[in-house]
């Protein structure tokens, strides 16, 4: 999920810069002083899951965590990503640092839609609350997806082809994500529900 | 109706094995490419961050200018090798679809082409001194014979050997120097860019706690 430097052209460049500007500034003003420490501690968490390779058939796959970080930050996924990917970029040479901005926006666009679909659902019954957690690793990850084929669809062939291959790609790693993410969500249900969203006391 | 949408979604299914097994190895979020000359020829070595090598990546040869002078495809080893088009900084650009590519640079100085070692080598000491002792090997009769006259093809001979040997010998060097600019994220990075993170946290922790300060001082 991380476009290296010279692929994208100026226009594209330019655009995920500005949207991840937007989306970082959104994401600032909505993070409170609270949520600091859980911000940073995903932020970490963010930062290395790319160095955790799961073999999956012929080739080996990366988490990407960015579902676990929208349903637990919602817009704050913006700043939090882009934190970790500038790390990423400077320490492990992962994507650039002009394609900062549509790395960004490739993970936590995502990450901010399945937040707003899926978070009411996280204080339902446990099936409930583990199926939403599923769909929204998984979602997050297949959306991601779907924004590099679009990224690229300005220099290299069709929108479908290249979607296609970057989606199929990446399907182990939607799966292992959703697990991972419904594992964490079940499991801060149990231990630490106030690090959930909209954990609203007395009303649900 | 019914039968219209199985065989989409087959087509889809299909489509998505085919490019599983295309995309196999196309995903990994760093490509490194690494050429080094051996005489006339270029050879390009391409892999992905953690070993794997990219199979049927596309290269492209340009200039300093960026004309285009050579494409190709990398092998089932990652390998490419081209002759040397003319003498000029070759930039190979590694295409290994999803937006990975990288680059690597071969200076004009490292092609040493025919046509400017003919008249290198009289200008070189080292080459010089070695040829001259053979040659007063041989014809040691005419020691007052001007050593210089057979040394020419002798000379050009071999340094081309030398070369051949060097470029032979030196080969696993550059590979290993190659590898070894590529190591994967060490555990300094990995804790180093944690520490930023949790620096960060800090930071912002700091500012909070200087307005609550400030706050209460007022108050």
């Amino acid at each position: 999920m991380h476009i290296s430097e010279g692929v994208l052209s100026a226009p594209v460049l330019i655009s995920g810069m500005a949207l991840t500007a937007a989306g970082t500034a959104i994401g600032l003003k909505k993070l409170d002083y609270e949520h600091i420490a859980k911000a940073g501690m995903l932020s970490a968490a963010f930062f290395v899951a790319s160095l955790i390779h799961i073999p999956v058939g012929p080739s080996n796959v990366h988490l990407v965590l960015n579902g676990i970080v929208g349903l637990l930050l919602g817009w704050s996924a913006f700043p939090v990503i882009l934190v970790a990917l500038i790390l990423q970029a400077v320490l492990f040479q992962f994507g650039g640092i002009t394609t900062l901005g549509v790395n960004t926006m490739i993970m936590a666009l995502p990450a901010v839609l399945c937040y707003a679909v899926f978070s009411p659902f996280i204080h339902k019954r446990n099936t409930v609350a583990l199926a939403a957690a599923f769909a929204c690793g998984a979602l997050s990850v297949f959306l991601g997806a779907l924004l590099v084929g679009l990224a690229l669809v300005f220099t290299e062939k069709n929108f479908l082809e290249v979607s296609a291959i970057v989606v199929a790609a990446h399907l182990p790693v939607m799966i292992i994500e959703g697990i991972v993410t419904a594992l964490c969500i079940i499991f801060l249900k149990k231990v630490q529900p106030e690090m959930l969203p909209g954990k609203v006391e007395g009303n649900q | 109706m019914k039968s219209k949408l199985k065989e989409t979604v087959r087509t889809v299914f299909w489509i998505f094995a085919y490019t599983l097994l295309l995309a196999g190895n196309a995903h990994a979020h760093r490509v490194s490419v690494f050429a080094w000359v051996q005489g006339d020829t270029v050879h390009v070595e391409s892999k992905f961050s953690g070993g794997k090598k990219v199979k049927g990546g596309r290269i492209v040869v340009t200039d300093s200018s960026g004309v285009e002078l050579i494409t190709g495809k990398t092998d089932n080893s990652g390998e490419f090798s081209f002759k040397i088009p003319r003498q000029t900084d070759l930039k190979i650009i590694l295409e290994a679809g999803m937006g990975h590519r990288a680059e690597w640079t071969v200076p004009a100085d490292d092609m040493e082409s025919m046509a400017v070692e003919d008249q290198t080598p009289p200008t070189k000491p080292t080459a010089e001194r070695e040829p001259e002792i053979t040659e007063a090997v041989q014809n040691e009769q005419n020691v007052s014979m001007p050593d210089q006259v057979p040394a020419g093809p002798d000379l050009a001979e071999i340094e081309a050997v030398v070369e051949k040997v060097l470029d032979k010998k030196l080969k696993p060097v550059l590979k290993m120097l190659a590898e070894f600019g590529e190591n994967g994220p060490t555990i300094r990075d990995i804790i180093g860019g944690i520490g930023y993170i949790i620096g960060l946290v800090g930071l912002a922790a700091y500012l909070r706690y200087r307005k609550r300060d400030v706050v209460n001082t007022t108050n």
